[in-house]
């Protein structure tokens, strides 16, 4: 009894999360004229109106916000694991008179919210130049998830054998030469879950973009999709906006097909940061 | 001592150099876009500033004042302290009760629910407020569609248009878009119980009720408070990006919370001292509530 009710409510669940994007799919394929007609749940009509995924890639600047996204992210990406990377790597295994507490620093910021540094975040950027730039946008990305990976890989360089480090040394590699030919690959898994779990943030994040970024043509994914939103008041292409959502998601769903266990693993290892 | 040792293994001169660079410009970039705008929003709080204009006027407490005889203020504490409530109190009770179902019953397709149930904390914010718009859109939406079919008349009502019911609507899509995250954190805290303690308390004739209630959840009760706290500490400091895009905290304020109201005054009204106090506010607050509840749930864990 208590079994089968537990299995209905895994499969009632399981269609409120699948309904709304199965559904997603097909008003993306409807026309605006089958829109107006009001039954949601019907399936588009043929011909599958694809015209939406290339409006929404060129009329709707898709494309556009696709690049500049797929930009940030990347830039950020590579920068955050080496600023990272760097500093967890010396808080692991090079500990300094301080160095706990930088590390306190870093991880506190994480509990404080970040809209409390909104207002003035905005007009120190300002003053820099750096509002309205994908350079700015890039640069704050990269900050702005270095406490989470300094976090997780000060655990994974503190697992390390103390004697790798050593052999390199004596092998005469030098100190960076250690650090990017020896510890670096070592730590490779714990690289690869704060790259995957810092793309996603990123790929995601709405509020600073919102904003630092002004004029469409800078906009990222997530901000062009809210302004399309926006647009609907005034104009009824729905199949576009789904599509355009579509397209916001597709990245975000291959990363999740292909690292679901380095994503479960490095959220929860961010929350049990507490 | 690690450091002492590792020391040794390089030139002096070199490791000096190493440190500086590999620590620096980290704590650098760090202190002036994380920690500096964070204290300069709390020195702002201080002052009568458009944004605009060079001028900042020093005005000691009134900002802080002003939030006492605001009138939207208590509304918007009440509006996020509502989603805190309906928020934990959803999430962890699907949560959990789906992640014993997907863990005790050894279903043959639970790892296709767990990758499913994850997958709305995979999207982004916007995404969910764009998808849930539309699912509450009073002509077209497919939950007024939904529930005409049991009705004579087709049903018409404006969720996100309401102001009795926008705030209530909010609660639906963060609990949609939230639980899969805290039922992963608590699977993996029933996947650490020994399968024996199971096996004994079916010995001693507990039911399949009776061990939930009296192994599972005393066992998983810590991964139950992290997600308690997490799901506060993240509505607290970030409902507003819902709100912001569902309702723009409308009508008539009635789903405003801290941090649109923020973004409101501080972006739209140009009272930028005024919004900065708002956000020390979020912090008080937010801080505040997790020490409150870790002392309550610290005695709570003795009782067990």
């Amino acid at each position: 009894m208590f079994k089968r009710m537990l299995r209905v409510s895994l499969w009632v669940w399981g269609l409120c999360v699948l309904y709304p994007l199965f559904w997603t799919v097909t008003t993306s394929l409807k026309s605006t004229g089958q829109f107006n007609l009001g039954h949601a749940w019907d399936l588009p009509r043929l011909p599958l109106q694809f015209v939406n995924f290339s409006d929404a890639w060129q009329k709707a600047h898709f494309g556009t916000y696709f690049l500049n996204s797929t930009a940030v992210v990347l830039s950020a990406v590579v920068l955050s694991l080496l600023l990272s990377a760097t500093t967890a790597f010396i808080m692991a295994r090079h500990p300094f008179r301080g160095s706990g507490l930088m590390f306190g620093l870093y991880i506190s910021t994480m509990m404080i919210p970040t809209i409390l540094g909104l207002v003035p975040l905005f007009f120190f950027m300002s003053s820099l130049h750096l509002t309205n730039s994908l350079t700015g946008l890039s640069l704050l990305y990269t900050i702005i998830q270095v406490p989470f990976g300094v976090f997780v890989l000060v655990g994974f360089f503190k697992a390390m054998p103390g004697e790798l480090e050593a052999a390199a040394a004596i092998d005469g590699c030098g100190i960076f030469g250690t650090f990017f030919k020896i510890m670096l690959p070592l730590a490779r898994s714990g690289l690869v879950t704060v790259a995957i779990m810092n793309a996603l943030a990123y790929w995601n994040e709405y509020l600073f973009a919102l904003v630092l970024v002004g004029s469409p043509e800078k906009y990222t994914v997530s901000i062009g999709l809210s302004f399309l939103q926006g647009e609907m008041q005034y104009s009824v292409e729905w199949g576009v906006l789904f599509a355009a959502l579509i397209i916001s998601v597709v990245p975000v769903f291959l990363l999740y097909v292909f690292f679901q266990r380095q994503i479960t693993a490095g959220l929860t290892a961010g929350a049990l940061k507490g | 001592m690690i450091a002492e040792r590792n020391k040794k293994l390089y030139s002096k001169g070199q490791y000096t150099w190493f440190l500086i660079v590999f620590i620096v410009p980290t704590f650098a970039l760090f202190c002036l876009l994380t920690l500096y705008p964070m204290v300069r929003g709390v020195y702002t709080s201080f002052f009568d500033w458009t944004g605009t204009s060079s001028k900042m006027t020093f005005i000691g407490l009134d900002n802080y004042r002003k939030l006492f005889d605001d009138e939207i203020i208590p509304r918007t504490i009440q509006h996020d302290y509502f989603l805190v409530f309906w928020k934990v109190l959803l999430i962890l009770l699907f949560a959990t009760v789906f992640a014993v179902a997907l863990t005790r019953l050894k279903l043959r397709e639970s790892a296709f629910f767990r990758a499913v149930f994850f997958f709305p904390n995979m999207i982004s914010v916007v995404v969910i407020g764009v998808l849930w718009r539309f699912i509450y859109n009073p002509n077209l939406g497919f939950l007024n569609s939904f529930l005409s079919l049991f009705t004579e008349k087709p049903v018409s009502i404006a969720w996100l248009g309401d102001s009795d019911l926008a705030l209530a609507a909010l609660v639906p899509p963060s609990v949609w878009a939230g639980i899969g995250f805290y039922m992963v954190l608590i699977m993996s805290g029933i996947m650490g119980i020994s399968e024996s303690l199971y096996e004994s308390a079916r010995i001693d004739g507990a039911g399949e009720w009776k061990q939930f209630t009296r192994l599972t959840i005393p066992l998983v009760w810590e991964q139950i408070k992290v997600s308690l706290l997490s799901i506060v500490m993240t509505t607290l400091n970030g409902s507003f990006l819902i709100v912001w895009l569902m309702t723009e905290g409308g009508p008539d304020n009635s789903t405003q919370v801290m941090g649109s109201y923020l973004y409101q005054v501080g972006f739209k009204q140009y009272q930028m001292g005024y919004a900065t106090a708002i956000g020390v506010m979020i912090l008080v607050l937010s801080l505040l509530t997790t020490v409150l509840l870790n002392r309550l749930l610290r005695r709570e864990t003795h009782e067990w």
